[in-house]
C-alpha cells in the first residue's frame, strides 16, 4: 500500500531528524503535505493532523463532510471533527507540551497556532516534508505512471471535443466526465483559445473556439493522489507556417531539457538547456517572467510541486523525481504556446512518461 | 482547483451591486470601529471575497483590502500574465501580482496615518505567513477579527446572489437526472459533465454506492457497482454562488414518499423558530420514519457552505428569515436508508406551482414559464432545465428505461419534455 509505504518512510525520517510529533496543514489548494501524512485527499474545509513517532496519527478536519469520508478513506488514523479547528488543535497541543515538534508546510498553518510556536517549540519542517515529496519511492513513481497515461487518453478527448463553436469550458467538461469514469479523482487544467492576443492560460471564460485558434492546456490529473502532467497546443483547422516554425522552437527546447535531465544535475542545469534553445534563435526575450512562470516543475501530490525549473533553482535533481518539462512561453507571431512531456529521473537520465506525439496538433474545422 | 466557467457577467452581478455590499460591510465598519477591513481567499475560502468583488481564484492566495472609502486592493500571488484575467472577473478592485500580498497590504495601510484598527475575517485561521507579514509591514496597526461583523452581513441574500444561487441549484438539480450508469465512477462522470456543461464552475460530485450498507458519500471514479439503492450528493458553484443536492435512488421506487416529504418540509420551514424542533414535528408525518440526523448549512464567512446548525450541535438553530441555506435530512422510512438535501431562502414563499413532484404518474402542475421539475422546490423561479449540451436524448431514454424507479424516470422524462 502506497500509504503504508509513506508512512513508514516518513517516521523513519522524524526519527532521523529528532522529530516527536509533526502537524500537518492541509486545504484542496495544498493538500499534498497532509496527503503524505494522512492519506487524505481533502476537498472541502481545512484540515491539521499529528503525527506522532510512535505512528498515531490524528487528523482534524472541520467539515462533518469530510470527517464521513475520511473514517472511509484513511483507515487507522484517528480523525476528529472540530468545528473550531484552531480551538481543538490549540487544545491537543497544549497536551503535547515539551515534545520536539515540527510544523509543515509553516507558511500556511493558522496564525493562532503559529503565534505559540514559541511556547510549544514549534519549529518550521517545511524543507523536511518538501525532501519527502521531491524523492518518490517506487509505489509513488507507479501511481505518477498511470496518471501520465491517463493524461494522454485524457488529451485525445480534449482533442476530440475541440471543434468551433464549444465554448473552452465544454472541452473540459468531456475531460472530467472522461477522468471520473476512469480512476480520476481529480484534475488541474487550464486552458488559452486565440492568438497573439492570448498570453497565457487561465480557467476557461466562456471562449468559443473558432477557426484558426491556437487551443493550450496543460492537463494534469491525479491518480491516488498522485498528478501528472501533459501540455499541448492544438490548432482549429490547418495550422500555419509561423505555428508549425513555432513549434519546432518549443520542440526542440522541451527535448533540450529532457536532455538534461539526470541524477545529479540541479535544476537551473534543465531550464537552462530549454533557455538555450530559445537563446540561440534569438528569442531569449521570452524565456523571462514576463511572459512565461517556470520552464518545468515537479509532479507529485502537488499538481505544481517542487523544484520548480528555473535557471536560479539550485536543488538537486535526484534519481526518482518526477518532472514535467515545458518551455511554455508566449511567442509574439503566433500567441501562448505550449508543450510539455512528464518524465520520471533515473541515475542516467530519465524515463518519458507521456506518450502522445510531440506534434502541433490540427483539429477539423 | 477552479476549472469550470470562470466570468464575470454585469447583467447577473452589476457593479450596482458590489458597490451596495461594500457599503453595507463599510458602514459596519464604521460601527465596530474599524478602519480597515481584510478578507483572505483561496479555492477552499473563496466566497467572501466573491461576495464583495466577484471574483474566485482558480488556483493560489490573495488579500483583499477594503478601505474606509476608495477602491479595493487585491494582492494575489498569483501571476502578473494572470492579471489581465483576474480585472476581467474583479471589477471593482485595484488588481496588484505580487509574492507577497501580506507586505502589500500591510504597507498600504501602514501609509494612512488614520488607520488604527483592522478588522480582518478569519483572523485566527489566516495563514501564518500573511499574518506576520501584514503585521510587519504596519506594526502600529491593532488587528481584531471581524468575522462575526461579516457574518451579520449575510443572514439575508440580495437579488442577484439569489438569481445566481437559483443557477446553480438548476445544475444540480438537473444534473441529479443522470442515473444511467452502472457504477459510481460513470455515474459521477456523467453528472459532473452535465453540470459543467451548464456553466458549472465547480462540481464536486459523492456517492453512497450502496445506502443500506454504508450511509456515507464518497469520492469515487472507480468502477464500483451501485445497489439497489444509492444516494448522490451534488455540491455545485455558480459563479461562486454554492448549492447542494441529494438524492436517494431506489430500484422499487420507494423513495418517493420521503421525496414527497422533503418538498413539505422544505416549504413549510419558518424564520425564528429552531429548526430541529421543526424537523421533529415534520418527521411525526412521515409514516414510518426515523430521523438519523439533520444538518443546515449557509454561507457566512469564507467558506461557500459552512455547518451552521445540526443535530450533532445541539442548539443555536434558531433561523433567520431570508437566511440562505441547504438542508441536509437523513431518515429511516421503514428500515430503509434516505438522505436528501437541498438549498432554500427562509421566508422565500414559492409558488403553488411548486408542489412537489407527485408520484405514481400524477401529471404536473404547469403555469406560463414555471414547471416543476425537482421532488423539492429548487431556488430558481426562471425558466427551466433544459438538457444540457453534453446530455443525449439517447442517454436519457436509457435513464428512463433503467430500472432505478419510476421517479428516477420521472425526472428524466420532465427533462425530456423541456
Amino acid at each position: 500500500m502506497i500509504a503504508d509505504d509513506r508512512k513508514a518512510r516518513l517516521l523513519e525520517a522524524m526519527k532521523e531528524t529528532g522529530l516527536d510529533v509533526l502537524m500537518v496543514y492541509g486545504n484542496a489548494w495544498q493538500g499534498d503535505y497532509l496527503r503524505y501524512a494522512t492519506n487524505f485527499g481533502i476537498i472541502e474545509g481545512q484540515a491539521l493532523a499529528l503525527v506522532r513517532n510512535d505512528g498515531h496519527v490524528t487528523l482534524y478536519l472541520d467539515s462533518p463532510l469530510e470527517v464521513d469520508r475520511a473514517a472511509l478513506d484513511c483507515p487507522g488514523v484517528e480523525i476528529v471533527h472540530a468545528p473550531d479547528l484552531v480551538g481543538e488543535v490549540d487544545q491537543a497541543l497544549n497536551r503535547l507540551r515539551n515534545q520536539r515538534f515540527g510544523a509543515a508546510p509553516q507558511r500556511l498553518i493558522p496564525r493562532r497556532i503559529a503565534a505559540r510556536a514559541k511556547d510549544i517549540n514549534l519549529t518550521d519542517q517545511t524543507a523536511f516534508v518538501d525532501r519527502l515529496l521531491m524523492g518518490k519511492l517506487d509505489s509513488e513513481v507507479a501511481a505518477v505512471r498511470k496518471a501520465a497515461k491517463l493524461a494522454d487518453d485524457g488529451y485525445r478527448v480534449f482533442m476530440q471535443a475541440a471543434r468551433p463553436g464549444r465554448a473552452d469550458y465544454e472541452l473540459i467538461a468531456e475531460c472530467e466526465a472522461f477522468f471520473r469514469a476512469n480512476g480520476v479523482d481529480d484534475n488541474f487544467q487550464i486552458i488559452g483559445v486565440g492568438g497573439v492576443e492570448v498570453k497565457g492560460m487561465a480557467p476557461p471564460g466562456g471562449k468559443k473556439l473558432k477557426r484558426g485558434d491556437m487551443v493550450t492546456t496543460e492537463l494534469t490529473p491525479c491518480v491516488d493522489g498522485y498528478y501528472a502532467q501533459i501540455c499541448r497546443t492544438l490548432v482549429v483547422g490547418e495550422t500555419t507556417p509561423e505555428q508549425r516554425g513555432a513549434h519546432a522552437l518549443w520542440r526542440e527546447s522541451m527535448e533540450a531539457g529532457i536532455a538534461a535531465v539526470r541524477d545529479g544535475v540541479i535544476a537551473a542545469d534543465i531550464a537552462k538547456a530549454e533557455n538555450d534553445v530559445f537563446r540561440k534563435h534569438g528569442m531569449g526575450k521570452y524565456t523571462t517572467s514576463e511572459f512565461t512562470r517556470v520552464r518545468g516543475h515537479g509532479m507529485g501530490l502537488f499538481a505544481d510541486t517542487k523544484p520548480h525549473l528555473l535557471e536560479n533553482v539550485t536543488t538537486r535533481i535526484d534519481a526518482g523525481m518526477t518532472l514535467i518539462v515545458h518551455p511554455n512561453t508566449y511567442h509574439p507571431a503566433v500567441g501562448y504556446m505550449v508543450l510539455g512531456d512528464a518524465v520520471v529521473v533515473t541515475k542516467t537520465g530519465c524515463d518519458v512518461l507521456t506518450g502522445t506525439p510531440r506534434e502541433l496538433f490540427s483539429v477539423s474545422a | 482547483m477552479r476549472r469550470g466557467l470562470m466570468e464575470w457577467n454585469p447583467d447577473e452581478l452589476p457593479i450596482g451591486a458590489l458597490e451596495s455590499r461594500i457599503a453595507r460591510l463599510r458602514a459596519a465598519m464604521k460601527d465596530a470601529g474599524f478602519d480597515a477591513f481584510v478578507v483572505y481567499t483561496n479555492l477552499v475560502r473563496p466566497s467572501a471575497v466573491a461576495w464583495l468583488t466577484g471574483f474566485t481564484p482558480y488556483w493560489s492566495e490573495a488579500l483583499l483590502l477594503v478601505p474606509r472609502d476608495g477602491k479595493l486592493v487585491f494582492a494575489t500571488a498569483l501571476s502578473n500574465r494572470v492579471a489581465d484575467w483576474i480585472r476581467s472577473t474583479n471589477p471593482v478592485s485595484e488588481v496588484t501580482s505580487t509574492p507577497k500580498p501580506g507586505t502589500l497590504i500591510g504597507e498600504r495601510l501602514a501609509k494612512d496615518a488614520l488607520v488604527k484598527r483592522v478588522g480582518v475575517l478569519e483572523w485566527d485561521t489566516l495563514p501564518s505567513e500573511l499574518a506576520d507579514n501584514l503585521a510587519a509591514a504596519a506594526p502600529a496597526v491593532e488587528w481584531a477579527d471581524g468575522s462575526a461583523l461579516f457574518a451579520s452581513l449575510r443572514r439575508g441574500v440580495d437579488e442577484p446572489e439569489r438569481r445566481m444561487l437559483a443557477r446553480a441549484d438548476k445544475l444540480a438539480v438537473a444534473a441529479l437526472v443522470e442515473s444511467n450508469a452502472r457504477d459510481a465512477g460513470t455515474l459521477v462522470g456523467l453528472i459532473e459533465q452535465h453540470a459543467r456543461l451548464g456553466g458549472a464552475e465547480e462540481a464536486y460530485i459523492h456517492v453512497a454506492p450502496d445506502l443500506v450498507a454504508d450511509r456515507r458519500l464518497l469520492r469515487t471514479s472507480q468502477s464500483i457497482p451501485l445497489a439497489e439503492r444509492f444516494a448522490v450528493r451534488a455540491s455545485v458553484a455558480y459563479k461562486g454562488s454554492w448549492v447542494r443536492r441529494t438524492r436517494t435512488f431506489a430500484a422499487d421506487g420507494s423513495t418517493a414518499i420521503a421525496d414527497t416529504w422533503f418538498g413539505d418540509i422544505m416549504r413549510a420551514i419558518e424564520a425564528g423558530k429552531p429548526l430541529g424542533a421543526q424537523i421533529q414535528s415534520a418527521i411525526k408525518k412521515l409514516s414510518g420514519a426515523q430521523l438519523v440526523s439533520w444538518m443546515a448549512e449557509s454561507c457566512v464567512g469564507s467558506y461557500p457552505l459552512q455547518a451552521v446548525a445540526s443535530s450533532r450541535v445541539p442548539g443555536k438553530d434558531v433561523i433567520s428569515d431570508g437566511q440562505f441555506l441547504v438542508l441536509t435530512v437523513e431518515l429511516t422510512v421503514d428500515g430503509n436508508p434516505w438522505i436528501g438535501a437541498a438549498p432554500l431562502i427562509v421566508g422565500n414563499r414559492v409558488s403553488e406551482a411548486r408542489q412537489p413532484l407527485r408520484h405514481s404518474g400524477a401529471r404536473r402542475r404547469r403555469e406560463p414559464g414555471i414547471q416543476m421539475h425537482t421532488p423539492s422546490p429548487c431556488l430558481d423561479s426562471g425558466p427551466r432545465a433544459t438538457r444540457g449540451p453534453g446530455m443525449t436524448a439517447e442517454s436519457l431514454k436509457c435513464a428512463v428505461l433503467r430500472s432505478t424507479g419510476c421517479h428516477a424516470s420521472c425526472w428524466a422524462r420532465t427533462a425530456l419534455r423541456a
